[in-house]
């Protein structure tokens, strides 16, 4: 076979993280081709080196990827099948062990938890929901009600049952093996960020890219 | 009688059902929660994040309908929990501090949730495109957020509340 008839396959993908300094071609996605021996040189080439003061993040186009390439194989030709740019972070893998992540847990969690209960006591303030139960009482017993009853009680119930359907899981176990909700907007907003960034170092011409 | 109590649950249940799908929609799709997780790089523990949206929206949903019961603060000023003579002001201490937390953690959601639903209305890109705003937009936001801030301490200094429906 000669190097005229092989094609490397590139998936590339839309976001990295590296903890290492040195960005290779391996890291940037999944690749295949039916020359091993070029496959395996290939993964070796070297992209981008994050250097000290230079940005963490920096996006690179799929362009430079083949120019690269194309310098040491000038024959294999390259189908990619991926993204057209790719964000590449350079993370510290100390700071993601600190107890600074857990300070920060504790923070979000008090802020979902307190802003969470206020803002069903601002709706149910909203609502006048003891007046509406009330009433409600009085519609069906035919009598003003005298504290706390049945409605009360079930109304908690459902909301809990409901709030406990709707984001898929007890404790620390799923029901179904649907993502939450919240794991679906996460992914979302993920995506949306990146292509937000490719976007910028695109228009601010950041982005390492062929010239 | 006992029909009636059944009838009554099953509206009660009802109205929790619906009610959580619908005030949970509107936290999910402001996409508040993920923020945060995405912001701090805590995804990886996004369960216990939605376990504190659970918990705390029952005890909202407590303190609010049953409020005759969340009355710690006499409960704790009658049973003396600090012993006769320190109680009073033991707890005007640990209520202030409680209050405080309330305050400060629900108002960063509140003000959140307020600029990302401005913001899922694309107001600020519409805004800044009409009027050809280039720059300055830091500011712009800060100057949301003074006045969201202004606008709180008049609306609780001056009774603002009072004139409401």
């Amino acid at each position: 076979m000669s190097t005229n008839s092989v094609t490397l396959y590139l998936k590339a993908e839309q976001n990295i993280e590296l903890q290492s300094e040195d960005v290779y071609l391996k890291d940037i996605g999944k690749l295949t081709c039916t020359d091993e021996n070029i496959l395996a040189k290939i993964k070796t080439i070297k992209l981008h080196r994050f250097r000290k003061e230079e940005p963490q993040r920096q996006v690179i186009s799929i362009l430079k990827v083949i120019e690269e390439i194309n310098k040491i194989y000038p024959n294999v030709s390259v189908e990619n099948i991926g993204e057209a740019d790719i964000l590449i972070e350079h993370i510290n893998v100390n700071k993601h062990k600190s107890p600074v992540q857990v300070f920060k847990i504790i923070f979000v969690s008090l802020i979902a938890f307190f802003g969470t209960a206020f803002t069903i006591m601002a709706f149910h303030n909203d609502i006048g929901i003891n007046q509406v139960f009330s009433k409600v009482y009085k519609m069906v017993m035919g009598q003003a009600s005298d504290g706390y009853g049945v409605l009360e009680f079930s109304y908690s119930i459902g909301l809990a049952l409901g709030i406990i359907l709707f984001f898929n899981h007890i404790g620390g176990r799923r029901i179904t093996k649907d993502p939450t909700p919240i794991e679906v907007e996460m992914r979302v907003y993920e995506a949306d960020v990146n292509k937000a960034l490719i976007e910028t170092a695109d228009r601010e011409g950041k982005m390492i890219d062929v010239h | 009688m006992f029909i009636k109590q059944i009838f009554m649950a099953v509206l009660g249940a009802s109205f929790g059902f619906i009610v959580s799908g619908g005030v949970f929609t509107v936290l999910i799709s402001v996409g508040l929660i993920p923020r945060f997780a995405g912001k701090m790089h805590i995804a990886k523990h996004i369960f216990i994040l939605e376990e504190m949206v659970v918990l705390g929206t029952l005890l909202g949903d407590f303190l609010s309908v049953f409020s005759d019961y969340g009355d710690i603060g006499e409960w704790a000023l009658s049973h003396e929990v600090f012993g006769a003579q320190a109680t009073v002001a033991a707890w005007h201490v640990v209520g202030s501090v409680i209050l405080s937390f309330f305050g400060v953690f629900s108002g960063i959601f509140v003000g959140c949730l307020a600029l990302a639903i401005a913001e899922m209305l694309d107001t600020i890109p519409i805004f800044s495109r009409r009027i050809g705003f280039r720059h300055g937009l830091g500011i712009a936001i800060l100057a949301v957020a003074l006045g969201k801030m202004v606008g709180s301490l008049l609306y609780f200094t001056q009774s603002v509340y009072l004139y409401g429906g």
